[in-house]
């Protein structure tokens, strides 16, 4: 039995302490938004926030983040009101839309360490996979998100 | 315009459902019946559901991939209906003939970027009479006759006074109603939505991890199934480890799939877990012992077959182009959940094909078509790969043993060793051009993977691939000629089967012959010392359409200023679907630079796209930026090979993809237009892969003829 603190609520998680964070995210606490792409780290789509830090949920076991506070997807704003989601609908960033949970919550980290980025800073910090191509889309949410932050 | 035929063979159908909503179904071939109150949802073929709350669901017969599909269908609706936007709700059509799609064959089917062009009468068709009947129904009760009411934001008003009558408010009188037989369609002067950037349907439930797409269905006491299918293409299951599996904590069953083995437990991690240590080991298979460089013998080989042409002239272009295997990599693997029982079956599924997903099931289970039910939740992604049904089988293959709901889930593993790749190719191009600069001989031999002979294996003896001409300058007889006007031209082909699983990839056939082509026009522009924007108009004289958007594209780029040192211009053009008579031209300019130490980086890609009237263009927009990243991508990195039977590559560390590092400004622009709307999913991913070789080459003096770019030398 391990204990997952997932946006904010306390789950007890009785499933093996090897099993990586993404799968009991998705089978066990039932969340869907965090998305299984590669397995290896690679994609990114199943992005999570640690603290504050984002966490490849695919490659972190159970083990390793008990009694942590994780945010998925879900727990960015009840009402899809956090600044990057709003920035990500007034840009209409996602086509298929199966990577971005893992890239909102990728800008979500970046604006964290770095609440105004430079492109640069976007190529570096934004290494999330998207096969339909959003990414010229991404880069401008997170201008757009950044300078919402900066003047609220 | 069909409008004739259209209204011979079109009517429309309406009814209530349970006392409560509107129905409006719409069809192509039954005998009319109208007002059927006990017609069922099935029968009807519904298009239009309105409630008494004024809620709208629109039944739309695409699936949502991310093309926006749904968004710019339920606007063709909605335009016409004079619906109030924010009333809307969508669903993917279950399976039925009334969707079937009239630009593939007559199936139901998301392919072609044809959603909005095969769709485009029928809808506003459909959304015009339910607005005539609406608009009836409140005239009659009000006993005022219809000119004097007007349909607009979702209510009927009455023109010369206050009174209004919501569309919930109008149902149950309007389901009494025939529908028109003649219905008047709004003129484009008219349109509100339509040409209009609306915002999509689905983009906040894919911002905040709402939207469902297969891997994400949830059933009561379901399973899930990991599977493994012979790396070796066609192989067997030798042997496996049951026992070890049986250890693992939830495991439930293993179960033989075709060509593999599927391993079922009650999480999809335990599965997969069950799966490392069932171990399954495989032997045989039709591409055992085959390689890439063995593949690339037998294409040199069967081009050498097909012989070399004497070419007298001065200026001779004398060269072969090629390109590898490509891999779809949709985010979401191939997945698929089933349940099937002693006398029916549920499928949900990410399927472009939803006909071919039903023959399957009909075939698999032996139940009638009333006993399926096909669900089609969002996809993450498709570009052809979610054609095929093999992961459909397995699902249906496992649910039937164990007779309960289970998901077959891919790895991004098996997913990538187990496509249908876009097809390698090697062809040959020899042109000999007169002083002026034009070709008067132009032969080219190709030799490449038959993807007819794959998709139709009875015709697989006419040694006939048609994925060699569309899109190339070409001699073949019936097929429209190329836009570029050229003479004395003489192709052969030789296709090849390699037991390699192949199939559509993101336009095809000009994912393959558009590089060709492009670079070829470029090779001969500077062989004739012309600029290759002004060398291609020279072979567009009647085509006014391509021209205006080279030039379009031209200005807007800056073509022919001057650039830093080691940066270069290329140009790409293409139009979709080649042989149609109506199709969505693209051009394109890349700027790229070269660093000394031969570092490329695309910088900036200038797109223009006439694709007659755009009905989102935002979407249209959306569907060229990502066609862009997509054919850079596969330009740059993209390469699936094969060692010993099997696709070498894995995952994303060895199958790479472009990143946000490798993106590009992109300026789409989209020419006016009120010409019948034309696709754009697929025209926006072929002309970029030329437009940046041909960059390089202007950059650099390298031409590249063989793709990926990847680690080749550029100086």
């Amino acid at each position: 039995m391990t204990e997952l603190k997932i946006n904010g609520k306390v789950h007890q998680v009785n499933v093996e302490e090897d099993t990586p964070l993404l799968w009991a995210i998705r089978d066990t606490v039932g969340l869907t938004g965090t998305k299984y792409g590669c397995g290896i780290q690679q994609c990114g789509a199943c992005t999570v926030l640690i603290g504050k830090r984002p966490v490849r949920s695919c490659g972190i076991t159970l083990g390793e983040v008990a009694g942590k506070d994780i945010t998925t997807i879900e727990g960015l704003s009840p009402e899809t009101r956090h600044p990057v989601q709003k920035a990500w609908i007034a840009e209409q960033v996602p086509q298929c839309g199966y990577c971005q949970s893992g890239q909102i919550m990728a800008a979500v980290s970046l604006l964290e360490r770095k609440p105004n980025p430079t492109d640069k800073d976007i190529d570096r910090g934004m290494l999330n996979l998207c096969r339909c191509g959003t990414y010229t889309r991404v880069r401008k949410a997170i201008h757009r998100a950044a300078q919402m932050m900066t003047e609220a | 315009m069909s409008k004739t035929i259209m209204n011979r063979r079109t009517f429309l159908k309406v009814s209530t459902l349970a006392g409560s909503s509107l129905l409006v179904g719409c069809s192509f071939s039954s005998p009319k019946l109208v007002s059927t109150k006990e017609a069922s949802e099935r029968e009807l073929g519904l298009w239009v559901r309105i409630g008494k709350d004024n809620s709208i669901t629109l039944i739309l017969p695409s699936a949502e991939m991310g093309q926006h599909a749904h968004t710019g269908q339920a606007m063709i609706v909605a335009e016409e209906l004079e619906a109030n936007w924010e009333s809307i709700n969508v669903v993917t059509a279950p399976i039925n003939s009334e969707y079937v799609n009239p630009e593939l064959f007559n199936k139901q089917r998301t392919d072609g970027s044809t959603s909005i062009s095969a769709f485009w009468d029928k809808l506003r068709y459909v959304g015009a009479s339910t607005r005539m009947m609406l608009t009836q129904a409140a005239a009659n009760e009000w006993g005022v006759s219809v000119e004097e009411c007007k349909a607009e934001n979702g209510t009927i008003f009455h023109k010369n006074s206050s009174k209004k009558l919501s569309f919930g408010e109008l149902v149950l009188s309007a389901a009494k109603i025939s529908p028109p037989d003649d219905p008047i369609l709004k003129k484009p002067n008219q349109y509100k939505f339509i040409g209009k950037s609306v915002p999509k349907i689905h983009t906040p439930s894919k911002s905040n991890g709402k939207a469902i797409f297969g891997y994400d269905v949830r059933r009561p006491g379901m399973l899930f199934a990991a599977v493994k299918q012979s790396p070796v293409f066609g192989g067997q299951v030798s042997s496996y480890n049951e026992n070890a599996a049986k250890n693992i904590t939830g495991f439930d069953s293993v179960i033989p799939i075709p060509n593999g083995i599927a391993v079922v437990a009650d999480s999809t991690w335990r599965a997969k877990k069950c799966l490392e240590v069932l171990n399954p080991q495989f032997e045989g298979g039709d591409t055992k012992g085959l390689d890439s460089k063995k593949i690339r013998n037998v294409l040199i080989s069967k081009l050498d077959d097909l012989g070399k042409s004497e070419i007298n002239a001065e200026k001779v272009l004398d060269v072969e182009y090629e390109v590898p295997y490509l891999h779809h990599a949709t985010m979401e693997p191939m997945n698929c959940t089933a349940h099937v029982t002693n006398n029916s079956c549920e499928i949900w599924v990410p399927t472009q094909f939803q006909s071919n997903t039903l023959e399957k099931a009909m075939d698999f289970t032996g139940f009638s078509e009333d006993q399926i039910k096909i669900h089609t939740t969002l996809l993450g992604g498709a570009f052809g790969r979610r054609l095929e049904t093999d992961f459909v089988i397995q699902a249906l293959t496992v649910s039937k043993a164990l007779k309960k709901p289970v998901q077959v889930v891919w790895s991004r593993e098996e997913d990538t060793k187990h496509g249908f790749y876009r097809p390698t190719s090697i062809r040959r191009f020899q042109v000999g051009i007169k002083g002026d600069g034009k070709p008067f001989q132009w032969e080219s031999q190709v030799s490449q993977p038959n993807l007819l002979a794959q998709f139709v294996p009875s015709l697989g003896w006419l040694n006939f691939d048609p994925m060699t001409i569309p899109a190339a300058v070409h001699d073949y007889p019936i097929v429209p000629k190329h836009f570029y006007e050229i003479d004395e031209v003489n192709v052969t082909h030789s296709p090849v089967i390699f037991g390699v699983p192949i199939g559509p990839w993101r336009a095809p056939p000009n994912s393959i012959n558009v590089f060709y082509t492009e670079s070829v026009m470029d090779e001969l522009s500077y062989l004739a010392g012309i600029d290759p924007l002004t060398y291609r108009l020279k072979f567009l004289e009647r085509s006014p359409k391509h021209r205006k958007v080279l030039e379009l594209v031209a200005k807007q780029s800056d073509w022919g200023s001057e650039l830093d040192e080691g940066q270069g211009r290329g140009i790409g053009i293409n139009e979709w679907f080649p042989i149609n008579e109506t199709k969505t031209i693209v051009g394109m300019v890349a700027k790229v630079s070269v660093s000394k130490r031969g570092k490329l980086k695309v910088k900036q890609v200038d797109c223009v796209v006439d694709c007659g009237i755009a009905v989102n263009p935002d979407s249209v927009k959306a569907q060229i930026e990502g066609g862009v990243i997509m054919g850079l991508s596969a330009a740059l990195y993209e390469k699936i090979t094969i060692k010993e039977g099997k696709v070498s590559q894995g995952n994303f560390d060895d199958y790479r993809i472009a990143k946000m590092r490798d993106s590009p400004e992109i300026n789409v622009s989209i020419v006016e237009s009120l010409e019948k709307p034309t696709g754009t999913g697929e025209p926006g991913s072929s002309p970029i892969v030329p437009a940046i070789t041909n960059a390089i080459f202007a950059a650099t003096g390298k031409r590249i003829r063989k793709l990926p770019i990847g680690k080749q030398k550029l100086v």
